[in-house]
């Protein structure tokens, strides 16, 4: 294993800062992950104020990009950076910091006049405006996934984002399945990795690790009429955690 | 030698036998639905097959098959071999005859996989015949309604299971504190499916009708949400891991896991090609490995007519549907 420690550094735009601290809940094993990384620059993770790095192994980038600022900080991380992480549902997939791009007009000129910090007009992924290398999903995100990663960054394997639903793994756990009682569960279009965690606990998904390109949108959408959801409800559904409607084009029309 | 044993004495019986075994049951737990699961006097679940069956006991989600090490001067290997003695009580018939097709394909066809064929000699099987149908259960169809394989089979009689043991290995488990003698004769029961399955020329048939619409007309509801495969008591295919071992650099484990070919991923190949990325295309390989292939190469079918499938699926799949959809049609020579 290289001698030399990898230089890994936390950042956060708009979010709760709660993935980092989902970093923090490893304790132990992040101890034993000192061995070989190194700290260099983080807000929550080190002394106030935090020292800038100059030149950075990983980096990992918490929140969505909805103000300048934001998006300034973003830019310039990227160029100090090798590899760069977006951790958790708002750096992903824009997460709940999106719900202000589809509401409705009058409301988002409203949130906007009463904005601390001048906000641009739509919430965006970091991928909307750099290269992002890797996602680790969720809000917020499996520390044991976490490891995982970075154990194979250490070992020089670039992990592989794969395209297997929440259901896969609610049934290696022997779940009774939610959509057979009726209950509108996002598992079969969102992305595994969770252990199943909302299922498990009889509460449906509500697709916080993003939706998988292959996921079946149209037939889960009238299942969901079935159910007996109108259509907002649908919508709202959809659109909580991924309100980049590109994905839900298909939905528009029925 | 024939026995007989009180209903209510059952879950005393299984308790006994957990001082020299781990002993698997059909249990209801909570809300959950009913599987098998290690035996500690949880409530018995013994009205039809479990939800989820026990497959997980001879290939179980995810195993270690081994861990090795390395450091310039040398190189170990060290396999995981289960030996843990377990009893499994209450698979019904078609698990049965389910864990037969696992043995031709782990024991037999493949050669012997130890990791399963370990675990499969250390458990004793008691099997339970079905006294009714079960919902989306077609066993009759495919000849698995009757137990096979078994060490001690229970069949339901009254306030009593009369009790047949078949092996050695079964009649000493039969302790006379619970067991009476009985030279009654073997009750029968005479299962009715509801649903049904034509099996004439089935796989040549289905094989045939590789482009039917009706694939097309199911697949578009498919949620490929996998859990047609992982259900089912004879889907066996997987996928292997090299994991590292955090922190270390010499040592390093192997792990089996189920996949499924509902999953896009199943196909992909080296230069991240997907061969069979349709959904239409996964959803007739289920059908067809299950008819077709397996037909070809082993001479029965891989599915044993639980349904355990048809009831899982949140869109109503159905693959006796599809099945006497494309019979119906060679039949009446449309096809």
């Amino acid at each position: 294993m290289a001698k030399k420690k990898v230089k890994i550094g936390f950042f956060s735009l708009t979010c709760c800062e709660g993935c980092g601290f989902a970093v923090l809940d490893l304790e132990e094993k992040l101890l034993k992950a000192f061995e070989q990384i190194e700290i260099v620059e983080s807000r929550v993770l080190m002394e106030k104020p935090s020292p800038k790095a100059s030149k950075l192994d990983i980096a990992f980038i918490e929140g969505s990009v909805i103000s300048n600022h934001d998006l300034d900080k973003l830019q310039e991380v990227r160029k100090k950076t090798d590899f760069l992480v977006a951790l958790g549902a708002c750096a992903t997939i824009v997460g709940i910091n999106g719900i202000r791009n589809v509401l409705p007009g009058g409301i988002r000129e409203r949130l906007k006049e009463k904005a601390i910090k001048p906000m641009r007009e739509k919430a965006f992924p970091l991928s909307a405006f750099v290269k992002v290398d890797y996602l680790l999903q969720g809000c917020s995100i499996n520390e044991e996934e976490f490891l995982d990663f970075l154990n194979k960054f250490l070992h020089g394997v670039k992990p592989v984002l794969e395209e297997v639903p929440v259901c896969f793994e609610c049934k290696l756990k022997e779940n009774g399945c939610l959509l057979l009682k009726g209950i509108a569960c996002l598992g079969p279009v969102t992305y595994a990795g969770c252990d199943a965690l909302c299922p498990s606990n009889n509460a449906q998904c509500i697709g916080c690790r993003g939706f998988t390109k292959d996921g079946n949108f149209s037939s889960l959408d009238s299942l969901f009429k079935d159910f007996g959801l109108s259509k907002k409800e649908r919508f709202n559904l959809f659109t909580y955690f991924n309100p980049l409607p590109e994905k839900l084009k298909d939905l528009e029309g029925k | 030698m024939n026995y007989t044993i009180k209903k209510e004495l059952l879950p005393r019986f299984l308790l006994s036998l957990g001082k020299n075994f781990e002993v698997i049951a059909p249990v209801k737990e909570y809300a959950r639905p009913p599987s098998f699961e290690i035996f500690k006097g949880q409530e018995l679940f013994l009205d039809e097959r479990t939800t989820f069956s026990a497959k997980k006991f001879f290939r179980p989600s995810k195993e270690k098959i081994f861990s090795f090490k390395k450091d310039k001067a040398s190189f170990e290997i060290s396999p995981e071999i289960d030996t843990t003695k377990r009893v499994l009580f209450g698979i019904r018939p078609c698990g049965t005859h389910a864990l037969q097709a696992l043995d031709q394909l782990f024991v037999k066809f493949f050669g012997e996989d130890q990791f399963y064929s370990s675990r499969r000699k250390n458990t004793i099987i008691i099997a339970l015949q079905c006294s009714k149908a079960c919902k989306n259960g077609f066993c009759t169809s495919l000849g698995t309604s009757q137990a096979v394989g078994y060490d001690i089979l229970f069949l339901e009689r009254g306030a009593d299971f009369f009790v047949k043991a078949e092996t050695e290995a079964g009649k000493d488990l039969l302790d006379a504190e619970f067991f009476k003698h009985t030279s009654d004769a073997e009750p029968s029961f005479n299962l009715e499916c509801e649903k049904n399955l034509e099996t004439k020329d089935l796989g040549k048939n289905l094989y045939a009708n590789f482009n039917h619409p009706v694939w097309k007309q199911e697949s578009e509801r498919c949620l490929s949400c996998s859990s047609c495969t992982q259900i089912c008591p004879t889907c066996y295919c997987y996928r292997l891991n090299d994991d590292f071992v955090f922190g270390s650099d010499t040592e390093s484990e192997r792990n089996r896991t189920w996949d499924s070919c509902q999953l896009k991923r199943f196909t992909k190949v080296a230069g991240n090609h997907v061969f069979r990325p349709s959904r239409k295309g996964r959803l007739r390989q289920f059908v067809l490995h299950k008819f077709s292939y397996y037909e070809e190469n082993h001479g029965t079918h891989l599915c044993v007519g639980c349904g355990r499938c048809i009831t899982t699926c949140p869109v109503e799949i159905d693959l006796t549907f599809i099945a006497n959809k494309i019979q119906k049609d060679v039949s009446e020579g449309k096809k």
